[in-house]
């Protein structure tokens, strides 16, 4: 398993022989699509022809809305915005400044850019550090209204409520329109498929999962996300452009947060995070309601909203998955094949050591309002330290722990990681400063493997290719050990979710380990194990300050486990450190044992 | 992914079979004709009226033994009022149920919407809704008012006998907004009166609140609207009332029927229009005992938006007979010669495509029926389309 | 500038009126109401079927409340109950539950627009200027809609078992609180309260299957940024209601319809938890 490690890659540059891709698979895919879409306009009369055409750009918009929704969790109401965006550049230089192909090209280059600009700005305001799933739909819903009403207000310029329309454009044949839509369709999806099968489409999945522990294993998030919605942001304005010079027709609607909604049922209800089931739903709705809005307008919008709640509610992962279901049980053998990838030791790096103090802390404060939580916090943790922190329920125990691993999280105060100042960073940046951040309760992917979850934490180390995935997962010695020893080597392919209580947390350190820290906070680490995995932990942390010389800060309540491993204690009382000193210093203090025992008296009125 | 999408095609082909194919077996024997219109979105309080117009005049005709021996057959979509849904209507009604003209009372954002598709799929197209003007397509003609007929009476009327100089102009921000109030603005100030604002509202908008506070404030002695039908009408009139606004109001986009729909609130509106059911002409009364007798207690108040259309109906009719086919080219030729003589009148759409029309200048009265004030004979539709 | 203060303080007095359902149901359920528009719609609809009954206008406020909360308890009970771990799943399925509720609409009262009576008409004279009457009495009577929100929540045992499950639900379940049913109440209120302010805001409005559409974004808006209480809505609507006012009179109207949007946005990015909280 080990044996290739010696010829391994250069430092975080996995060699192109590792890399496996579904390159051939989605060629010959692709390439019968094509085929398919190349024929079907000698088979279908001009009608439908010319909705699928519609359809088949409103389906690469519907694409972008499920990387954004259904793999990365955004739940976005303004795709329609960038949609927009492209078909008022295609209708706005065609109409005012000329028609041509050098205006097509600048007419798709602005759009494109005046859409990408739109998503930086949309994505910088809605993906800070620390907003809420919900401030990035508000924002997301914000986009369409505005560009709505920007269009509103462009008065003859833009045409306002009627729209541009009959502006000169290319009147190719019907079946060139058609083929041009569908192969733009087939391109961005097989571009979209090969992505979100990549180790990046993986991060993708974990930020869905778990935006918190992702920035915690020092994946920028934000910076991630922004980037994707300026190029779902592209995309689509790639889509309207084609529409508009196709219908030679622009309206207010194109932008509007009604399609923006429609965009979302389709994606739900062909299924999310498939890029197959919305591009299907996109086109089958579409088309479908094109065909029926002339004899069946009501029953039929009744119907698409009955059965998006129906989905909503009882099939949250939309029909796709049902139907991939059905397929497997109906062909055997369809199943892939689960590719293991084969664990491998990451070539050692050079550190210095002994040159500067791991972690000073000094004046560190925090409050909420007028509630000090952390005052007047000074300490220096050393190379292979085990420290331990101490003290009763609200001392600010996790508190602390929070200011070392957020730059944003303390009120004042400062804190200096190997001699380099700790700014006002958001975590991705401190893990960067070689700190590494264990979580209370176990913190994993739920829906990623084993194998995926420890991939996703090497993003820093070893950056994830976009098209295409590593055979191998090299992991650090001490991460490798954890794997090992607690069997999580034999279920590589579980996910996450299944995995037992133990094995949960044994994952998570083992990901905390990957990213190679030299600090590592651990919260808690065995709530809820078992007296041997407990032990098992107790001598893998002993082990990594001792052979690694890791510097690690623990917070624990078990005091004797505290006792076993710990070179050195901190006592936090009120906010404040009371005592700092060896095991025995702090056992034998009088002062620790009145704290311990003045909570536990006034405890009883306060605790739930 | 093949697969699925081959299934998905096959899908939509075997749609297309039951719905497409099964309506073009009919096209040998009927003439079809193509009803886009805003069943939903603004247009949706007088497209009830503008359909059973149309199906009125197809009744009569084909009780009369049809055109040219072959039955109409009425194909109505909806357009939503709107450019996206126009698209959809007129893609499905020129390329799906393939119609032999498209006769229809749209907004200007739905009519414009479609004209590119008419051109490509070289179809008659008989417009006939009044509109904002100069709409030009080798397809198209018009039989209904452009501001060149209709905003004199109203403005020649303010500043005769309700001693208005001052105005204040208020739209929905689209085509026929800005255009009818354009040419307002223009007129009035031809005329030496003095306008001190116009404002518009997106066609979604629905809090006038600003607006008709600057209105009140501007000390305007009458005020012109220029709205979408339907809803932002009814918006704006009903703030208006509640505002308390009580100065001379002509309203550029009411008919009849909506008035009626807006109870006292449209008390004292002025129109001028092309047709309203006060005409004492036996033809009109012939077309609403008619309109009565087939509709019953379903019956819409026939308006200036509805006769057009029943008059465009038979402007067809008379085209194709005169041309002895339904071939589009010929029919196009065909609709400058002929003339019918319908509720409004004659009409021939003879001047650059539109059509010169006797207009009447009304007043709202409380109970919803309108006052006949004066009339004024075949006005001139102006320079619309010079080139064709 | 009397008139410009008057339309400020309507205007706001309108949005808080609208806008009440959605914080309710936010504040006690965490959970966001798409269908809110939908329930404007069908307080617009049964304050039409008022009038085709020949009722006082009045009565369509009350029977507006009624029908909205007889189907809030419902949509509660069918479509809302499964989604209370889902939160954004929730604002999708209550947007469809939108859609079917408007569809229906549809089906039952055709798609155009219908005459309402309206209650009051005209304008009278208020300080030192004439003013729309009802939009006067609307101030009135969202100032009374506030009071007795809030003695609802202060002094009744449904605002004490609403507020424990506010504060800490699973402590208020600890308590013997049945949150269960204080959500179902809570629903059904906050969809009462939504087809109320639907009845309210017909003689202003024209009433059409798509009346509660243009509410929704905003009051959704407003909503967040009051910071989910009382009184933080009513500011919340003087201010952004202000804005879009100011900006509609000098600016432009049409920016006027997206002040609420952008400044909302702006003011979430600066206080998360809006403007009048913690």
């Amino acid at each position: 398993m080990v044996e290739q490690a010696q010829n391994g890659p250069a430092k975080g540059q996995p060699s192109a022989a590792r890399q496996r891709s579904d390159l051939g698979t989605v060629l010959k895919v692709s390439a019968a699509a094509l085929v398919v879409l190349g024929v079907a306009p000698f088979f279908l009369d001009i009608y439908t022809v010319n909705i699928l055409i519609r359809a088949l750009l409103l389906a690469a918009l519907a694409l972008t809305v499920d990387l954004l929704w259904g793999y990365t969790g955004i739940l976005t109401f303004g795709q329609s915005a960038f949609f927009g965006i492209g078909a008022y550049a295609c209708a706005l230089v065609f109409t005012h400044w000329g028609f041509g192909a050098g205006w097509a090209i600048l007419a798709l280059a602005l759009g494109v850019l005046a859409a990408m600009a739109v998503a930086g700005l949309a994505g910088w305001l809605a993906f800070y550090h620390g907003a809420s799933p919900l401030y990035g739909s508000i924002v997301t819903l914000a986009l369409p209204i505005v560009v709505t009403q920007v269009v509103f207000a462009g008065g003859r310029t833009t045409g306002s409520s009627s729209g541009l329309s009959g502006f000169p454009t290319y009147y190719w044949t019907i079946e060139t329109w058609f083929w041009i839509a569908g192969a733009f369709l087939v391109v961005v999806t097989a571009l979209a498929w090969l992505f979100v099968r990549s180790d990046m489409g993986r991060v993708l999945v974990a930020i869905r999962e778990n935006e918190t522990r992702c920035a915690y294993l020092g994946i920028p998030v934000s910076r991630i996300k922004i980037l994707l919605f300026v190029a779902a942001g592209a995309i689509g304005a790639v889509a309207g452009f084609g529409y508009a010079a196709f219908t030679n027709v622009v309206a207010p609607e194109l932008t509007g947060f009604l399609l923006g909604t429609e965009l979302l049922i389709w994606v739900a209800l062909g299924g999310r995070g498939t890029l197959i089931g919305p591009v299907i739903g996109a086109i089958f709705i579409d088309v479908t309601s094109s065909y029926l809005s002339g004899s069946l307008p009501f029953y039929w919008k009744l119907l698409v909203g009955i059965l998006f709640v129906v989905v909503i509610v009882a099939l949250p992962q939309g029909l796709m998955p049902e139907v991939t279901k059905l397929w497997r049980r109906l062909v055997p053998g369809a199943k892939r094949a689960a590719e293991t990838p084969a664990l491998e030791r990451a070539p050692v790096r050079e550190v210095r050591r002994g040159v500067e103090k791991p972690l000073a802390v000094s004046g560190v404060h925090r409050h909420f309002g007028s509630l000090q939580v952390l005052q007047g916090i000074d300490f220096v943790a050393n190379e292979g330290e085990l420290l331990s922190l101490v003290g009763p329920n609200g001392a600010g125990k996790t508190t602390l722990i929070r200011c070392l691993a957020d730059g944003y999280e303390r009120s004042g105060g400062d804190i200096t990681v190997f001699g380099r100042e700790l700014g006002r960073w958001p975590p991705d940046r401190c893990v960067a400063l070689g700190i590494g951040r264990k979580f209370q309760t176990a913190n994993v992917f739920a829906t990623l493997t084993v194998a995926e979850c420890l991939r996703v934490s090497r993003y820093r180390l070893e950056p994830p290719s976009l098209w295409t995935s590593d055979t191998a997962l090299e992991l650090p010695e001490a991460a490798l050990r954890i794997v090992e020893e607690t069997g999580l080597a034999q279920s590589l392919d579980t996910e996450a979710r299944h995995l037992a209580h133990g094995q949960k947390q044994a994952l998570e350190l083992a990901m905390v380990l990957a990213l190679e820290p030299r600090i590592v906070l651990l919260d808690e680490p065995t709530a809820g194990l078992t007296r041997i995995e407990r032990e098992r932990i107790g001598a893998i942390l002993t082990s990594l300050t001792e052979r690694e010389r890791l510097s690690i800060l623990l917070v624990e309540h078990d005091l004797d486990f505290v006792r076993e491993i710990s070179s050195r204690v901190i006592v936090l009382h009120q906010g404040q450190i009371v005592l700092d000193g060896s095991v025995e210093e702090v056992v034998g203090s009088a002062l620790v044992r009145e704290i311990y025992a003045g909570t536990a008296m006034d405890g009883k009125g306060n605790e739930p | 992914m093949t697969k699925t999408r081959t299934a998905n095609l096959a899908g939509a082909l075997a749609v297309a079979t039951v719905l497409g194919l099964g309506g073009g077996a009919m096209a040998a024997e009927t003439i079809k004709i193509g009803i886009p219109v805003g069943l939903s979105g603004a247009n949706s309080v007088v497209a009830p009226s503008v359909v059973q117009a149309a199906e009125l005049a197809a009744a009569e005709i084909n009780k009369a033994g049809g055109v040219l021996g072959r039955q109409i057959e009425l194909v109505v979509a909806d357009d939503g009022s709107g450019a996206q849904g126009a698209q959809k209507a007129f893609d499905s009604l020129v390329f799906q149920k393939k119609v032999d003209v498209l006769i229809s009372m749209e907004t200007s954002a739905a009519r414009n919407a479609g004209l590119p598709i008419v051109n490509r799929g070289r179809v008659p197209f008989i417009y006939t809704s009044f509109y904002e003007g100069r709409s030009c397509s080798p397809w198209l003609y018009v039989n209904a008012w452009v501001p060149e007929q209709q905003v004199a009476p109203i403005v020649d009327h303010f500043m005769s006998a309700e001693g208005a100089k001052t105005f204040f102009l208020v739209g929905s921000d689209y085509a026929f907004g800005r255009g009818m109030l354009e040419f307002t603005a223009d007129y009035i100030a031809q005329k030496g009166g003095k306008v001190l604002g116009d404002e518009y509202l997106p066609m979604d908008g629905t809090d006038w609140t600003a607006i008709i506070s600057k209105l009140k404030s501007s000390g305007a002695d009458a005020l012109i609207t220029s709205t979408a039908g339907g809803a932002p009408n009814v918006t704006l009139t009903k703030q208006l009332r509640a505002a308390g606004v009580d100065i001379p109001y002509g309203n550029l986009a009411v008919d009849e029927g909506t008035a009626r729909n807006m109870g006292a609130d449209a008390a004292g509106i002025y129109i001028s229009a092309s047709y309203i059911t006060d005409i004492p002409s036996q033809e009109n009364q012939a077309f609403l005992r008619n309109m009565k007798a087939h509709f019953g207690d379903d019956l819409k108040t026939p308006n200036d938006l509805s006769v057009p259309q029943y008059e465009g109906v038979y402007l067809y009719k008379l085209a194709v007979e005169k041309a002895g086919t339904t071939d589009s080219q010929a029919v196009i030729d065909a609709l400058d010669d002929v003339a019918f003589m319908g509720p409004r009148g004659k009409i021939q759409m003879n001047k650059q495509r539109h059509a010169p029309l006797t207009m009447y200048l009304a007043q709202v009265q409380a109970d919803g029926g309108i006052r006949l004030i004066s009339s004024f004979k075949d006005v001139d539709p102006g320079e619309q389309c010079p080139n064709l | 500038m009397g008139g410009l203060l008057l339309d400020i303080l309507t205007t706001a007095a309108i949005l808080f009126a609208v806008a009440s359902g959605l914080m309710i149901i936010l504040g006690v359920m965490k959970l966001i109401n798409f269908a809110h528009g939908a329930f404007l719609t069908i307080g617009g609809y049964a304050a039409f079927v008022t009038t085709q009954l020949g009722w006082n206008p009045w009565l369509a406020v009350p029977f507006a409340a009624l029908v909205g909360f007889v189907l809030g308890l419902i949509v509660e009970r069918t479509i809302v109950r499964p989604l209370y771990t889902r939160p954004l799943d929730a604002i999708l399925a209550t947007w469809g539950l939108g859609i079917i509720i408007g569809q229906v609409i549809t089906i039952v009262f055709g798609r155009e627009v219908q005459f309402v009576q309206s209650p009051i008409s005209g304008a009278i004279e208020f300080l030192g200027q004439s003013y729309s009457t009802y939009r006067l009495v609307l101030v009135a009577l969202a100032a009374l809609l506030a009071v007795a929100l809030t003695a609802l929540l202060y002094f009744t045992r449904f605002g004490l078992n609403a507020r424990a499950v506010i504060m800490n639900e699973d402590l208020a379940r600890g308590l013997g609180i049945d949150s269960t049913r204080v959500r179902l109440t809570t629903f059904g209120l906050g969809a009462a309260l939504a087809s109320m302010a639907g009845a309210l805001v017909t003689p202003l409005i024209s009433v059409d299957p798509n009346l509660g559409l243009p509410w929704l974004v905003n009051s959704f808006m407003l909503v967040l940024v009051s910071g989910i209480s009382i009184p933080g809505l009513m500011v919340a609507s003087l201010i952004l209601g202000g804005a879009q006012v100011v900006v509609s009179t000098y600016v432009s109207a049409i920016l006027g319809g997206l002040t609420i949007v952008v400044l909302a946005a702006v003011i979430l990015r600066l206080r998360p938890q809006g403007l009048f909280s913690g």
